[in-house]
């Protein structure tokens, strides 16, 4: 038989589909599953946040608590305690028992834990020029807890982790890779929940002195420093300027009087 | 930019998604323009499977010939590729790099008889493997080998 050398037309072996419309159709299919995922975990979260009785939350707030070393600071709670007298009795916040913690931090934030712990930074403690802006500060955290949203942060970072693990596997790319696109989404949620906090923070305030002053006065030297650049930090944050916006109109929309600040008490500072 | 900064992992990842969609499709297609004309000139050296003894009294030599091909995936092809880890179906992206280090392999292997001045090869193998197992998982790097070998016939002149 004789041999004769042929070459062959074509290659199946090789599909001929353009990769960016393989690529298009599976992110767009990874996307909304995604979608769904973040809906129903988003959800989940929430129904159980409100579910919580406060005593899973005080189990939770002591396992939190140990990652945040700090001192508990009698000054900062009886402050806190003033302002809890403005609210109504039948408020949720007055089954909390609640404490207040510095942490030697640079920093210049404060955190609610689970089981109405507060962690205010140092920091901020060296940032902050009056009682009224204390107050602020204080009763925003609080706002917090009135909204839970202590828990729903807690809930929404856990079912996250968890999925995307599932997912993807635990060390993966693809999985880090996710929930951090997910987080950016989560930091837009938690802007949204500062906001929340800050209006809920003010009417506290506005209660206790009977004006808003030294409500915004904290975020103006916050917003000076920012500049246009925001440090990292306040991603999860809404930026000071929009903050003080937000405060000032409804400052004007309650009628509240802005008054003039009392200096900060000798107690605060080291 | 202090967007470009909030979001630097993702920014990195799309500048190497991108420049491995780019610099891989251009090698890819190079490699591909390379294989066609290259098997097109090697289109002469026959590639057999012989199961009897072939008859001694025509061959003036024989020898081990091999070719062996590595060849990379790149940013892109694993995405796609994670990504069909999730929803199955035939991995596309990694077909043409298989393809190619078949073909690669086998070019070398044809190259390298050529040098020495056979005119068929017998009872070719191919085998393949993966290098870098764990490629999906983070920092590593993934590619196949592909080695081709089988018996150079050095034929008695007519």
């Amino acid at each position: 038989m004789k041999f004769t050398p042929k070459s062959l037309e074509g290659n199946v072996n090789v599909a001929e589909t353009h990769p960016l419309k393989d690529l298009l159709w599976m992110s767009g299919g990874m996307v909304l599953l995604l979608g769904l995922l973040v809906f129903a975990l988003g959800f989940g979260a929430d129904l159980v946040a409100s579910k919580a009785p406060i005593s899973v939350e005080s189990w939770l707030g002591r396992q939190v608590l140990q990652k945040f070393p700090g001192q508990e600071s009698t000054a900062l709670e009886t402050r806190l305690q003033s302002l809890l007298a403005g609210l109504p009795a039948d408020s949720p916040l007055h089954q909390y028992a609640f404490r207040v913690f510095v942490a030697k931090t640079d920093e210049v934030n404060a955190v609610a834990l689970p089981g109405g712990n507060i962690v205010v930074y140092s920091g901020l403690l060296k940032k902050v020029e009056s009682e009224n802006e204390l107050a602020m500060v204080l009763a925003h955290e609080l706002g917090h807890f009135a909204h839970r949203d202590h828990l729903r942060a807690l809930g929404r970072g856990l079912g996250l982790a968890v999925a995307t693990g599932l997912l993807f596997g635990g060390d993966s790319e693809a999985s880090n890779l996710v929930s951090n696109t997910l987080l950016t989404f989560q930091a837009q949620y938690s802007r949204s929940q500062e906001a929340a906090a800050d209006q809920y923070g003010l009417d506290l305030l506005a209660k206790r002195y009977g004006h808003a002053g030294g409500a915004t006065t904290f975020f103006t030297r916050l917003a000076r420093q920012a500049g246009d650049k925001l440090p990292y930090l306040f991603a999860s944050h809404p930026h000071p300027q929009s903050r003080i916006d937000d405060l000032n109109a409804r400052i004007k929309t309650r009628h509240y009087a802005v008054n003039g600040v009392q200096p900060l008490a000798g107690d605060i500072r080291p | 930019m202090e967007m470009l900064l909030q979001h630097l992992d993702m920014v990195i990842f799309l500048v190497l998604l991108t420049l491995g969609y780019l610099a891989g499709g251009r090698a890819e297609r190079l490699h591909y323009q390379s294989i066609n004309s290259r098997e097109q000139e090697l289109l002469d050296m026959p590639v057999v499977t012989w199961d009897e003894e072939f008859p001694p009294e025509q061959i003036r030599g024989a020898a081990l010939v091999t070719g062996s091909a590595v060849i990379s995936i790149d940013y892109f092809k694993r995405l796609m590729a994670i990504l069909r880890n999730l929803f199955g179906g035939r991995v596309k992206a990694y077909e043409s790099l298989v393809d190619r280090a078949r073909r690669e392999a086998i070019l070398r292997m044809k190259q390298s008889a050529r040098e020495q001045g056979a005119d068929m090869i017998l009872n070719m193998r191919l085998e393949t493997a993966a290098i870098g197992q764990s490629a999906n998982t983070k920092n590593q790097i993934g590619s196949v080998e592909a080695i081709a070998y089988g018996t150079a016939i050095i034929r008695r002149g007519p």
